[in-house]
């Protein structure tokens, strides 16, 4: 058993928190925060020259051969920095699900300009009454000679408003929450009878509302077999939950090392604040509870890297705990802080803000509860 | 053991419930003279526009089980938006402490909703150890001002009051109790300046006030020099139990259920799930135990004898529920809570519902943070004492 970093991997650690570090200062990110695209687009480009875009491609697709295990390295620094460029969206989830499911023509002329960061992806797949449910799809296909129309609005889309192209979920055939049924394609966001409402998170981050009405998809726009696509839709989304999980354990620790220096330096009732045995616990707590989803961070990635039996149950259980511990982390990092941890000051409350948003992605952690124990 | 309301009480509760909805807004309606008419309506009634304030300042003098009533009414029925400092805060202190000049100078005022105040308490040193405050307040030569000069923090509405009461720093002889004096003066003048403090709801209420030589007519100084400290912690007990909000959770919870009916899961709703409805289900217990616990609370007040430990549960108690409301809600709206500023997407409670959650924070922050009332109940309610030798 080893737990260790590959020297490659390594090399590719260092340079991300580098990256990090020299460019993710609070002030810095909040100068980017709802200016423009909502992110730097000379930071997009850093990354995308630093080779990072095609860590998880195949080295056919003109990536590095890489999985999971990759992405999760690179979330967890973006995590410690609360990075705002479209590297989920466009990368792990638009970038995924293509992988997955696009023919030859189609990854040649998308996924090559995904990898290079030249062109961005979305994935539009949730809807106001899907519940969390990949597979409660509303949004309508209707079919023509050539392909489908489709009708309907996809919600909180991920950097769905500064997309070229975005990957949408419809329904081709069967019931609202039927896993059959369910049909994927690409689609450029230019293209007519599509809408998109872009609009800021409370995380800093971007995300929109799609309208799509009677939406031309040839046949060259479908992803994958018709009624087929929810597969590829879910290990994508698999893949997503990962990749946030790995962002979630990078801010929780940010979280509880800011509690401990705090702590150290504030003095009230003439002590350091760390003097005191109930917030010595507490920090001991919010530490475990770090420690505890990087280990199951770990077990998830690898099972799902190695394709293990096992995998769906452990994303469940992993998106559960990240979220649990979210919660515990987020808030007592914030108390502990006391009036400072509530002003856009400090930085706390930014990690804990980025947390919130990652709990409710994907599903919340009631509902993988529900998922796990089902 | 008796929680009847009398015949008496339930009278009073037809007359509040009358009062309320011949009052109540009406779609349309100028909101500032609908609040300043409803007040000269609550007058009129006999001193209800100042429920709390005794009978000799004008107040109804009602009985601890009328307070209770009116509570409960008003966190249905809705009632004009109103600021405590002056009201509830400072007017208390006044009565108590202040001179017959100051009663006659400043209550009115407060009790017509004319001049709005603020509270300079907090400093950026001292938090939850609030007498370490250093804020200095120097005599002048010829006794007649006390020149300020310091820095408080956390301090609501400052940006609009009129006023500020203030504890300062006279003297460092002594314990830290000792040489704080309580303050008066306008805000609008030089040497004060307000910079706003942005808090992670998005929102402006508190800000960081500045003080450069401020000159304060020794005749604006509650009480004597020095003692300040005893006035203003009988004040903190006081804010704690109305931070409690207890039976606007009441009315929040059932608000909460409806919404949370509204959202699709599956083939049902969030509240046919069986974790979401625990989760209501437990609240709803700790809201009806915290609702007796305010109850017997008024009891022991209702019976003239000291408050018993009851008291020191509400606000710890009561704003926990608060924040669980807000995080419910939050739930509710699932990832359509992220949306920040007025976006329509998803279902319309949920907008900013996680801005609403992260504003519930401060609930357990201010007013005396949670780890300090638990010291306070450590040592007042179960009488443990250092051992240290």
């Amino acid at each position: 058993m080893n737990f260790d970093l590959t020297e490659e991997q390594q090399l590719v650690s260092d340079s991300i928190e580098r990256f990090v570090q020299d460019n993710y200062n609070l002030e810095s990110r909040m100068a980017l925060v709802g200016q423009g695209p909502g992110f730097s687009e000379a930071h997009w480009k850093s990354m995308s020259e630093l080779g990072w875009f095609g860590l998880s491609f195949s080295e056919d697709d003109g990536g590095f051969g890489g999985n999971q295990l990759d992405t999760m390295i690179l979330m967890e620094h973006f995590g410690k920095g609360l990075v705002l460029e479209p590297f989920l969206a466009s990368i792990v989830l638009g970038g995924g699900v293509l992988k997955r499911t696009g023919n030859e023509a189609q990854r040649k002329q998308w996924l090559e300009s995904v990898i290079d960061g030249s062109k961005q992806l979305a994935l539009a797949y949730s809807e106001a009454d899907s519940g969390y449910e990949p597979h409660n799809v509303a949004v309508a296909g209707t079919k023509t000679a050539d392909g489908f129309t489709i009708t309907g609005t996809k919600c909180m889309v991920q950097h769905g408003g500064t997309a070229d192209a975005l990957v949408v979920s419809f329904r081709t055939s069967g019931g609202t929450t039927d896993k059959s049924g369910i049909s994927l394609a690409l689609i450029p966001a230019d293209r007519e009878g599509v809408t998109v409402q872009g609009f800021l998170t409370v995380d800093g981050l971007q995300s929109a509302e799609i309208a799509f009405d009677k939406v031309v998809v040839s046949a060259e726009d479908l992803l994958g077999d018709v009624d087929n696509g929810f597969a590829a839709l879910n290990a994508t989304i698999n893949d997503g939950i990962l990749a946030i999980a790995a962002e979630a354990v990078g801010a929780m620790e940010v979280l509880y090392k800011d509690t401990v220096a705090y702590t150290q330096e504030r003095e009230q009732f003439d002590h350091a604040l760390a003097d005191f045995q109930v917030l010595q616990h507490r920090m001991v707590e919010m530490f475990m509870e770090h420690e505890q989803c990087k280990s199951l961070l770990y077990r998830a990635t690898m099972e799902v890297a190695n394709g293990g039996d096992d995998a769906q149950r452990n994303i469940h259980a992993l998106k559960h705990l990240i979220g649990k511990a979210a919660f515990f982390v987020g808030e007592n990092a914030v108390q502990t802080h006391g009036g400072m941890g509530v002003t856009e000051e400090l930085r706390v409350g930014h990690y804990f803000k980025r947390l919130l948003v990652i709990e409710a992605q994907f599903g919340n952690t009631d509902y993988h509860l529900d998922q796990f124990a089902a | 053991m008796d929680i009847d309301l009398s015949a008496d009480d339930l009278a009073f509760e037809k007359e509040v419930r009358e009062f309320l909805s011949e009052n109540a807004y009406t779609h349309g309606a100028n909101p500032e003279k609908w609040r300043m008419k409803w007040f000269e309506k609550a007058k009129e009634k006999g001193g209800w526009d100042v429920p709390k304030w005794p009978a000799k300042f004008g107040g109804p003098g009602w009985t601890p089980n009328q307070h209770y009533i009116w509570q409960k009414e008003t966190a249905r029925a809705g009632t004009p938006w109103d600021l405590p400092f002056g009201l509830s805060m400072l007017a208390p202190v006044l009565m108590a402490h202040g001179s017959q000049e100051q009663q006659d100078r400043f209550l009115p005022a407060i009790r017509a909703r004319e001049v709005n105040w603020c509270q300079g308490y907090s400093e950026p040193g001292a938090g939850s150890d609030l007498a370490s405050l250093k804020t200095k307040a120097e005599l002048t030569e010829d006794g007649k001002h006390y020149v300020v000069n310091g820095t408080k923090i956390w301090t609501t509405m400052a940006h609009i009051a009129d006023w500020i009461f203030c504890l300062t720093r006279t003297s460092d002889a002594g314990i830290k109790q000792e040489g704080i004096t309580f303050l008066l003066f306008p805000m609008k003048q030089e040497g004060i300046e307000v910079k706003p403090i942005i808090t992670l709801g998005g929102s402006h209420t508190v800000n960081t006030v500045f003080f450069t030589d401020v000159k304060v007519p020794v005749e604006n100084r509650v009480g004597e020099e020095g003692k300040g400290w005893a006035y203003a912690k009988g004040l903190l007990e006081h804010e704690r139990t109305g931070i409690a909000g207890i039976s606007n959770s009441i009315v929040a919870l059932e608000g909460l259920k409806q919404r949370a009916s509204s959202v699709k899961r599956g083939n049902g709703s969030l509240m046919d799930t069986p974790s979401f409805r625990s989760k209501i289900a437990e609240l709803e217990i700790d809201l009806m135990a915290v609702e007796y616990t305010e109850l017997r609370s008024l009891a022991t007040a209702s019976a003239g004898t000291a408050p018993g430990p009851e008291s020191s549960i509400l606000k710890l108690k009561g704003t926990e529920i608060q924040q669980r409301i807000q995080k419910l809600t939050m739930e509710a709206g699932g990832e359509f809570s992220a949306a920040w500023g007025g976006i329509n997407s998803g279902p319309e409670f949920a907008r900013a519902g996680m801005g609403g959650y992260m504003s519930s924070r401060v609930y357990t922050i201010y007013g005396g943070a949670s780890e300090v009332q638990k010291d306070i109940i450590t040592k007042k309610v179960l009488g443990i004492k250092s051992t240290k030798k």
